[in-house]
């Protein structure tokens, strides 16, 4: 899996993933985002668009990383959802806590 | 016409991992283009789950050894897989979801949501799971 970091306005950083994200992948993910949160960024976004696949063990990296930023004060969001990352987060009832925003600029675009 | 015949893979981990079975299932969807997409995305959610769970639960230090085999047949798809890990301790009856923010819990309720047969058993020292989903009609 690869990751590429930009900012966009509002200060927050966009995390974009690139491959399977699965037991292989989940460490690495939850790597990048404690840098992010030790370099300072609080309002993080895992923009998804590359991502065609996410069983339990990538979802439970972002729930990881969900808790890390808002015990930094901050937050995890996710964008641009595919249709199998949807299936999942329907399955186990998650659309409440990781809600898909449509793209990574609307994540925090009301706060 | 459908082939009836199982498409293998031989897995030892470590070195090899669930990007293995990924491999494997694109072959199986190449050569079956008639299973829809949505198929497809649930028996590949469920086949993932199910071996993460066997290469991350069952290892008792050594590493352990599968054999997958996976069968599409016009009404549904199977997946078999033997393993050498440590005998599971498995419930297989509803098995709940776990709190919002727990990180791990959730691969057997998405297997049970996803496949119509899910069993397990205990043979001469092996772990054998089998999963069977109902294509779409």
């Amino acid at each position: 899996m690869d990751f590429t970091v930009s900012t966009i306005p509002g200060d927050v950083a966009v995390l974009r993933l690139s491959g399977k994200l699965n037991m292989v992948s989940a460490s690495a993910l939850r790597d990048a985002i404690t840098s992010l949160l030790e370099a300072g960024q609080r309002r993080l976004v895992a923009d998804l668009a590359d991502v065609p696949f996410m069983d339990s063990s990538g979802l439970g990296a972002l729930i990881a990383g969900l808790k890390s930023a808002r015990q930094a004060g901050g937050d995890l969001r996710i964008a641009s959802v595919g249709e199998q990352i949807r299936m999942v987060l329907q399955l186990t009832n998650m659309e409440r806590v990781l809600t898909p925003y449509d793209r990574p600029e609307e994540a925090y675009s009301n706060g | 016409m459908v082939d009836p015949e199982p498409q293998v893979l031989a897995l030892s981990s470590p070195p090899d991992d669930v990007n293995s079975v990924h491999a494997l299932l694109e072959e199986v969807w190449a050569a079956h283009g008639d299973v829809p997409d949505l198929d497809r995305m649930a028996f590949e959610t469920a086949l993932i789950e199910l071996a993460s769970n066997v290469i991350g639960h069952a290892d008792g230090g050594e590493g352990i050894s599968c054999s997958l085999a996976v069968t599409v047949s016009e009404d549904r798809i199977e997946a078999n897989l033997v393993d050498t890990g440590q005998p599971g301790n498995i419930v297989l009856s509803a098995v709940a979801l776990p709190d919002d923010l727990a990180e791990s819990g959730r691969g057997l309720p998405i297997i049970q949501a996803l496949v119509d047969e899910l069993s397990y058993s205990r043979e001469d020292g092996l772990n054998r799971w089998h999963i069977a989903r109902k294509r779409e009609r």
